[in-house]
């Protein structure tokens, strides 16, 4: 595939951002643990808040939104995100 | 968001394990890397309806799974149609993914979930190009009846793949609503009528526009 055939790693994150928010608005996320229990990788900050003795209502928050990886993800093109589990991460095309 | 169309049995880990045709491309989410289905067989279907149904929960990894899998074969598929407007091909694709994800309850895998975001995307290509033709100004009648109706020349040179580079420039530099009528008409295989009707214009008036198109192509071609 040629390379200018493919998505920027910011236009995806913009997507994603943009269905996240979507979703956020219908209505709470499915919670992290949920999420980590079907078999998917949360990132760090994700992970630290599945563990917190917190009600489930808090792990259905739309954490990338305060996140500065989604900040990097939607206006840098291969932005500096190194945390296994973040979708900004991944739509880096490296 | 409602969720139907999906059995209640297969949800959880075990409808995540479905997943080999993504799982292939999305290791660096948590997914183990399994041996890709091929796409439209009974385990690709499978596997779309597993994803699709994962989005549906609001797995906001399943999401970035869904943009990470199908974003480059959307972003493709626009940009060689929006030509030369590239300048908004990522719009469209954002636009198609949001329509996407309101209207996924509706998707059933009676085709691959590729197939059905690129009909999403050939819905939104042709959306663009019937605003630009309804927004375009009227033609002057007196100008486009002197002007051969067809120029079967340029017909055969839009075709060309070897000279795709020269036909992206020339496209470039003429007005906007001449470039996407021929783009409508000869990339897509729109007929006149097609045209007419999806603009609310006489076939006879599309019929001039085009000539007019073909004739400012042929023109600008020669003198590139």
């Amino acid at each position: 595939m040629r390379k200018e055939s493919r998505a920027s790693s910011r236009l995806k994150s913009r997507i994603y951002s943009t269905l996240v928010a979507r979703q956020s608005q219908d209505g709470p996320l499915l919670s992290l643990s949920a999420t980590r229990e079907s078999g998917r990788r949360l990132c760090v900050f994700e992970e630290l808040v599945q563990i917190a003795p917190v009600g489930e209502s808090a792990k259905c928050v739309n954490l990338c939104r305060v996140c500065h990886a989604r900040v990097l993800g939607e206006h840098v093109e291969g932005a500096p995100v190194f945390w296994p589990g973040c979708p900004y991460m991944q739509f880096q095309n490296r | 968001m409602i969720v139907r169309g999906f059995a209640a049995g297969s949800q959880g880990p075990e409808a995540t394990e479905r997943l080999p045709q993504l799982g292939a491309t999305t290791a660096g989410l948590g997914r183990n890397p399994i041996p890709a289905a091929k796409p439209g067989s009974d385990d690709g279907i499978a596997a779309d309806l597993a994803l699709v149904e994962a989005v549906l929960r609001k797995d906001r990894k399943a999401t970035a799974e869904f943009v990470e899998t199908y974003a480059d074969a959307v972003y493709s598929f626009i940009r060689r149609r929006l030509n030369p407007r590239e300048d908004l091909v990522d719009d469209l694709v954002q636009d198609v993914f949001v329509a996407a994800w309101e209207n996924l309850v509706s998707f059933r895998g009676s085709s691959s979930l590729r197939s059905w975001l690129l009909g999403i995307a050939r819905h939104k290509v042709e959306d663009h190009y019937r605003r630009l033709l309804q927004d375009a100004h009227p033609l002057d009648a007196d100008v486009a009846a002197i002007l051969p109706d067809r120029s079967p020349g340029v017909e055969a040179v839009a075709d060309r793949e070897r000279i795709e580079q020269q036909t992206r420039k020339v496209l470039e530099e003429m007005p906007q609503h001449y470039s996407v009528a021929l783009l409508w008409r000869y990339w897509e295989r729109k007929s006149a009528r097609e045209v007419a009707e999806a603009t609310g214009r006489s076939e006879k008036a599309v019929e001039r526009l085009l000539a007019r198109a073909r004739e400012q192509f042929r023109r600008r071609w020669q003198s590139a």
